[in-house]
């Protein structure tokens, strides 16, 4: 009894009473715990719950409209005195000798001091620079005439000659650079006269007209003498002439006043330093430390473009990421699983998502600029009908079909780090949500070089990578699907319906336009049915340069970027 | 044992200690996952023939033991090697970089030095008054957060938002100031000092928290010690207790540990190499290993193991000739 009424005495109604203060707190308490609880549910679910596939989001804008028309300089003379600071997203391997380079940074800088003998205009059609027109085909395709244009000087003075574009295209062979490949169906080479040559192949090699003629050519005499020296302190006849070097730091360019060609460059001075933090170069061009910066990350675009002096610039480009089916063991050796894979998740919402503007989803292995170029006119539109639509009704009847056991958990290989491994995870969780799994392997470069081309199924069943081509199909189909490249270039060892791997080469063997645009529709058509890759996408070429950088257009080709004059271009810093 | 027989003694002793280093090194270079050949032609096009063309130019192709002994065969004649991804030698990569390396890590050590110590002896002197408080949640910030979120954070701030400072690089006092188109020497040193700002703080931030607690610990340990009491009995000036008394002793650990740090700071500085763009060391390390460039993994390791055992050395060195209650081995 006592104890009950001293219960009631120091409670209310049975209930123990709670100071004023302390309910507030128990109050801002709750409150901070259901807030937080909201917090925390919405940030898991941000982490680990995607958009729904379909939903993409809104509109992402197009890489053409970071286009912009030319611009002319009022004052010519200070555009004249323009300086401009370009920085590369990846250190440079520091080879300028076109003959041994194979490093598109290394690139970027040689082929500013370097012509060609042809040259790709803003969209990748080749255009006479050194030659005088386009050269006479003989043979079927196994003989080219070229002539050169008279009058043409390297910076020291020497005239370009036939016997430069002869040494141009054989020294990577003879000397056995690691771009012996692209001219290894040169059979020899004829100095006419000094102002015409004459090349025979080995037999007619198709991409011949479209990319292999863009050689950059050397002064034959120079570069001899003293390859090392060269290599470091090349001499060409470009715009620009090399004047700078420090190893790891900068290299520096300047406007040759005896430029043989127009128009002449207003920029003076070009100076490439690298930066291959991505959060760094961006605040550097930001902050105005540089004037053009070489990628825009796709995670930092948007802060990018909101800055106030600073826009982006954008081209399509011939990259191609893909996604590659182990064909040689394991459960995506039936066609049946590749394409339920493809159906189990949306190519089109992952892109918006983590990509935005700076890429777009693929609808074929070829990219659509070597559609658009190459003078192919592909039949893209009925190829995009074919490719694999997010269904994971389907996927899920497909894997079901197959006899796919319920455990299969493939292993996804991709480079650690990026969209692609992001894409893995996206594919991962995608066949996780229809009742099956994955292995999600994001992998150093090294490792991933390493693994994905051993065919072991327990290594990996798929893999994200990508390749950049050029104007013409063969650098897809034959380094990404040929049966040479296995163990060396491509991982899903397909094995191909009839006469795949030969058509390969047979289109690479012709000098037929036409004909091998019905050898590569039939190839394009099979990779579609029966999937050895699935095209993913292709990324943008794009550079950020502060507002004052004039006439800047980004290139479909990155070792052409930044192209500071051509006959579509002509860039200058505005005061 | 006199202090330079000492000195030659622990040199020798250091020779196993790196030959033992080099072996694990080439090892597990080696054993890594990844061809270094296959990388380097990635968007190359290549066959088989190619790979074994140049895996041959660079004597991949030989058994691991024999590449091992050839390189040590070169290093005892001071050829580091050739790095078969930069095709230079390693000797001239890393003689290209650890200038920019040794600039940043030793002006950091020269921040942390010059703040934590007043910092450090202010806090003793001023123990658990709201100096001391405010010093140690700076302290406490200063060892929690990273070292590269707070150069991200002032280059947002400094670089970015006010323009004040660069974004980026290093100047280098030790080329001309033409080479930046500086007017003058004094130009040239004020930008060297405006490029280290940055990132001499958000390296040496860690640093500065550390000793600072440290040197105040160490500073109230030799303020409460008998001698300090016996001097202030005789009526020593505090200032001159502080001086002459308390703060050479309480230099000791200090040294240990900057000595200790510093040895190993090439390495460390690699996060601050990247987030403030500087061609240091440590991003040259950080490239070798991801691009399996072995003889340039194997020269760099071997400098910094060689570096490190030299700072532990001079380190113990120091200690002995400071501190005379120390011997250099002989028991007395």
């Amino acid at each position: 009894m006592i104890s009950t009424l001293v219960w009631k005495g120091i409670t209310k109604n049975g209930r123990m009473p709670i100071p004023r203060t302390m309910v507030d707190k128990l109050q801002t308490r709750r409150r901070v715990l259901a807030s937080g609880a909201a917090v925390s549910a919405a940030t898991i679910a941000g982490c680990i719950g995607e958009d729904a596939e379909g939903d993409d989001g809104g509109d992402v804008a197009d890489i053409s409209e970071y286009q912009y028309d030319r611009e002319e300089p009022d004052d010519e003379d200070a555009a004249r005195e323009s300086s401009l600071e370009f920085l590369q997203p990846a250190e440079r391997d520091e080879d300028f000798d076109p003959v041994v380079s194979f490093d598109s940074y290394s690139m970027q800088v040689a082929n500013l001091v370097f012509d060609g003998l042809y040259e790709w205009d803003d969209e990748m059609g080749l255009e006479p620079k050194i030659a005088d027109g386009m050269p006479e085909e003989e043979d079927d395709g196994e003989t080219y005439v070229f002539e050169i244009q008279d009058g043409i000087e390297f910076h020291n003075g020497d005239e370009v000659t036939a016997g430069d574009v002869a040494h141009s295209f054989t020294a990577p062979v003879e000397e056995e650079t690691e771009n012996a490949a692209t001219y290894a169906m040169i059979e020899s080479t004829e100095v006419v006269d000094d102002h015409t040559l004459e090349v025979a192949l080995e037999h007619p090699y198709g991409p011949f007209t479209l990319v292999t003629m863009a050689v950059p050519v050397v002064p034959e005499d120079v570069r001899t003498e003293d390859r090392d020296e060269f290599n470091t302190d090349p001499i060409g006849s470009g715009p620009f002439e090399f004047v700078d070097f420090q190893s790891g730091e900068y290299v520096e360019l300047e406007r040759w006043d005896d430029y043989w060609d127009e128009p002449q460059p207003y920029v003076e001075e070009i100076r490439f330093e690298d930066a291959p933090d991505d959060a760094n170069r961006v605040a550097q061009v930001l902050a105005g430390d540089a004037d053009v910066i070489d990628t825009v990350p796709a995670t930092e675009w948007d802060e990018v473009e909101g800055a106030d002096d600073v826009r982006i610039h954008g081209s399509r480009s011939p990259s191609y990421m893909y996604l590659g089916f182990n064909c040689n063991e394991g459960e995506t050796t039936d066609p049946d699983v590749r394409r339920a894979v493809s159906h189990s998740f949306s190519m089109q919402a992952f892109v918006d998502e983590h990509l935005g503007p700076a890429a777009a989803p693929l609808s074929s292995p070829i990219p659509e600029i070597t559609n658009d170029e190459g003078d192919w006119d592909f039949p893209v539109d009925e190829w995009e009908e074919q490719m694999p639509e997010y269904d994971p009704d389907q996927a899920e009847q497909l894997l079901e079909d197959a006899g796919v056991p319920d455990g299969w958990e493939p292993r996804i290989i991709a480079p650690e780090g990026g969209p692609r491994e992001a894409l893995a995870e996206r594919i991962g969780s995608r066949l996780t949500e229809i009742g099956y799994g994955a292995d999600v392997q994001g992998m150093s470069f090294a490792t991933l070089v390493d693994t994905y081309t051993t065919g072991n199924a327990d290594d990996y069943e798929m893999y994200l990578l990508g390749w950049t081509g050029g104007p013409d199909p063969d650098a897809y189909f034959y380094n990404l699907f040929h049966e040479s490249q296995e163990e060396v270039g491509q991982g899903h060892f397909y094995e191909g319906q009839g006469e795949f791997h030969d058509n390969i080469v047979a289109a690479r063997e012709s000098a037929d336009h036409d004909e091998r645009r019905d050898l590569y529709i039939e190839l394009t058509e099979e990779v579609l049915e029966y999937l050895p890759a699935l095209p993913a996408y292709s990324e943008h070429n794009t550079m950020a340069a502060r507002e004052n950088v004039r006439d800047l257009h980004a290139h479909p080709a990155v070792s052409y970027n930044p192209r500071i004059v051509s006959d579509y271009q002509n860039t200058w810093i505005e005061e | 044992m006199g202090l330079l027989r000492y000195t030659v003694y622990r040199f020798i002793q250091a020779i196993p200690v790196l030959i033992g280093i080099s072996i694990l090194t080439f090892v597990l270079a080696n054993l890594t996952p990844g061809d270094p050949v296959r990388l380097m032609l990635q968007g190359v096009e290549a066959d088989q023939e190619m790979i074994e063309q140049v895996e041959a130019r660079y004597g991949l192709d030989r058994p691991m033991h024999e590449r091992y002994l050839d390189y040590m065969a070169g290093l005892v004649q001071g050829d580091m090697g050739h790095s078969f991804h930069r095709n230079r030698p390693v000797s001239e990569l890393i003689a290209s970089r650890i200038g920019p390396t040794l600039l940043l890590v030793l002006s950091a050590y020269a921040f942390a030095l010059v703040t934590s110590i007043p910092l450090g002896i202010l806090a003793a002197k001023r123990r658990n008054e709201p100096f001391d408080h405010v010093s140690r949640i700076v302290a406490l910030l200063g060892v929690s957060t990273p070292s590269f979120w707070i150069g991200i954070m002032l280059i947002l701030i400094f670089a970015v938002q006010l323009g004040w400072l660069p974004s980026a690089d290093l100047v280098y006092p030790w080329w001309s100031p033409e080479a930046y188109g500086h007017d003058g020497y004094v130009e040239h040193l004020v930008e060297t000092i405006r490029h280290l700002l940055l990132p001499m703080i958000a390296l040496g931030t860690l640093q500065m928290a550390t000793l600072m607690r440290v040197e105040r610990t160490q500073m109230i340990e030799s303020l409460q010690g008998e001698y300090v009491k016996l001097a202030r009995a005789y009526g020593v000036p505090e200032r001159t207790i502080m001086r002459k008394h308390a703060f050479q002793v309480a230099q000791l650990p200090i040294i240990t540990i900057v000595g200790l740090n510093l040895s190993t700071a090439l390495g460390g500085a690699v996060l601050i190499e990247f987030v403030f763009n500087i061609n240091g060391l440590g991003r040259l390390f950080y490239d070798a290993i991801v691009q399996l460039d072995y003889q340039l993994i194997m020269g760099i390791t071997m400098i910094i193991a060689t570096m490190f055992v030299i700072g532990v050395i001079i380190t113990d060195i120091a200690y002995a000739y400071i501190d005379p209650r120390v011997t250099y081995g002989e028991a007395e």
